[in-house]
């Protein structure tokens, strides 16, 4: 295992592509999350210059919604597409310079090749998560101060989640980049299907007044960004009668993993079946 | 003592949609060989290796390593320059190096050896991205010897490079064989075979065509030169010469062609009995190219 984790440390440590990508990621990530009050608030204020009575404005740093707020803004789709483009040239790379040949000749099993390659994905995914879990309690530290008795309640919940959000998005990568093998393909035809195919399908499909329980509830790229259904946002539960999403649902957990779970057995088998 | 087997094929055949690459292919190679695989580009070549290093399934037939079937363990144990070096362009060539003894589970202690060894230890910390064709090619076979493999598997080694390059890798193969280790070589270059190999297998559409030693092709029918004063007597004098099967003149010069061993020294004896002298006596060995393009013409 650690000489696995050795390998694949050594091909990515001076790699430029991935340190700018990662760099990146995070920048997004901590813009997305600092600027979502602000944001939600500027919309407030459009509303509020049309009514008579003006809405009070959000606040959605504080414990416990912190967490869930932070794992929904973490788990957009524009932010989340970093990771997994980072994920899919990790991979594709091997095809290009046909250092995946290159490994097998030289002794690696096919197995350790793609065990390898999944450690990379949960350790990518463990410490994006860590340095998420210390940002949000950071956030909520700096709004609610040592007053607040309950830090962590919602913490592990929503954390937990969007750990899995990430983990399956980043296997979907993988397997996206695993299968299609060029990079530039890959990458067009992963983003082509997470930001414009299925916000497509959720338009053609969606239900009435709820988005829930449509074709597009099980759709990949949709069941892992909706673990977090919805931010915490007090005022949204009293104004248009929601209900506030108190957990991650275990049954919604089943649907990403599935797929991910899915994809891994076909890599496997592609592996094990086709010419290198 | 018969020699200890590294490699036993049995029976392999690969196809690619309707073309047969290769065609129940047998062959062993023993310890210390090194073997020569021959034949012009599309014969099979470099799907066999692939077969035998495990990147692509065989259809049919099997083949061992060390006497076991093929593993990734056996693979450790084996060296291999496999077309095109394939590293990271973005890395040096230590850390290229040092991946590969990872997946061997050997020390880094021999990176050092093999980069003085081809000759790019001063340029061990440059990216793989900036290494002429040459050094690519000589870091494929640095990163070949490390660990000290008991088994080289060479695909053109030689393909593209220039005189001088071709002579380092062809003087580097040498003194790996000279250790004792095991030699694979894949190549089209007949030439290339004959200096370096000692047992040859000639492969023509994914078919072999012949299977043994070198000398054993070289030696097949031979013929000998002669001249002399009295042409008329020597012509005469030759067809008693045990083994004699025909002679064709040209230019003064006699080429005699036997069916058994016969050396200059036996025919010198010979003739001066007869009272003939020769002002001309050579031994001409068929090359290898020859043998190699009459097999082919033999099966078209």
């Amino acid at each position: 295992m650690r000489r696995l984790l050795s390998i694949e440390f050594k091909k990515i440590q001076t790699y430029k592509v991935f340190w700018i990508l990662a760099g990146l990621y995070f920048v997004f990530l901590a813009a997305g999350i600092l600027l979502a009050e602000f944001m939600i608030n500027h919309i407030v204020n459009d509303i509020n210059s049309r009514l008579p009575i003006p809405f009070p404005h959000v606040a959605i740093y504080y414990f416990p919604d912190v967490w869930q707020n932070v794992a929904f803004f973490a788990s957009i789709r524009y932010v989340l597409i970093f990771p997994a483009i980072i994920m899919i040239i990790l991979i594709t790379n091997e095809f290009t310079f046909k250092t995946i040949r290159q490994n097998i000749i030289n002794g690696m099993s096919k197995t350790e090749f793609l065990v390898s390659k999944l450690m990379i994905i949960l350790l990518m995914t463990l410490v994006t998560t860590v340095i998420l879990t210390a940002g949000a309690f950071i956030i909520g530290l700096s709004h609610s101060g040592f007053n607040e008795v309950d830090f962590f309640s919602r913490g592990l919940p929503f954390m937990t989640g969007f750990f899995l959000s990430l983990l399956c998005y980043m296997v979907y990568a993988f397997f996206c980049g695993f299968m299609l093998r060029n990079t530039g393909m890959a990458i067009a035809i992963f983003t082509l299907y997470s930001l414009i195919i299925e916000p497509v399908i959720y338009f053609l499909f969606r239900a009435p007044f709820m988005f829930k329980n449509t074709i597009y509830t099980y759709l990949p790229v949709n069941s892992v960004i909706r673990l977090t259904e919805y931010p915490a946002i007090p005022m949204l539960k009293k104004i248009m009668g929601l209900e506030l999403q108190a957990n991650v649902s275990f049954t919604a957990c089943l649907i990403p993993m599935g797929y991910a779970a899915i994809m891994i057995g076909i890599v496997f088998w592609v592996m094990k079946k086709k010419d290198l | 003592m018969p020699v200890e087997t590294i490699l036993s094929v049995e029976n392999i055949s690969k196809s690619f949609g309707k073309i047969k690459a290769v065609n129940q292919l047998s062959f062993e190679v023993g310890k210390g060989h090194v073997f020569g695989i021959l034949g012009p580009n599309g014969s099979g070549k470099t799907t066999t290796l692939s077969m035998l290093l495990g990147l692509i399934p065989p259809d049919h037939g099997m083949f061992s390593w060390f006497g076991q079937p093929p593993s990734n363990e056996s693979r450790k144990r084996i060296g291999s320059v496999i077309e095109s070096p394939n590293f990271f362009p973005y890395l040096d060539a230590v850390t290229n190096l040092k991946i590969v003894a990872d997946i061997k589970n050997k020390p880094y202690d021999d990176v050092d050896e093999v980069l003085q060894l081809s000759g790019l230890h001063e340029r061990r910390f440059s990216k793989f991205r900036t290494f002429s064709f040459g050094m690519r090619q000589r870091l494929a076979l640095a990163s070949a010897l490390l660990g000290k493999p008991e088994v080289m598997i060479l695909d053109e080694p030689t393909n593209g490079l220039d005189p001088q390059g071709i002579a380092q890798i062809r003087e580097l193969i040498s003194l790996v064989a000279s250790r004792g280790t095991t030699i694979l070589l894949a190549s089209h270059l007949l030439d290339e075979v004959q200096k370096i190999c000692n047992h040859v297998l000639v492969l023509q559409k994914g078919v072999m065509l012949f299977c043994g030693q070198v000398q054993e092709v070289l030696s097949v029918s031979d013929s000998i030169e002669m001249a002399a004063a009295d042409m008329r007597g020597l012509t005469a004098a030759v067809k008693e010469i045990p083994g004699y099967t025909s002679y064709t003149e040209t230019a003064g010069i006699i080429q005699v062609h036997f069916s058994t061993v016969v050396t200059p020294s036996d025919i010198n004896a010979f003739l001066h009995q007869k009272g003939i002298i020769l002002s001309h006596l050579s031994e001409k060995k068929r090359s290898l190219e020859q043998h190699f393009l009459e097999l082919l013409h033999e099966n078209p």
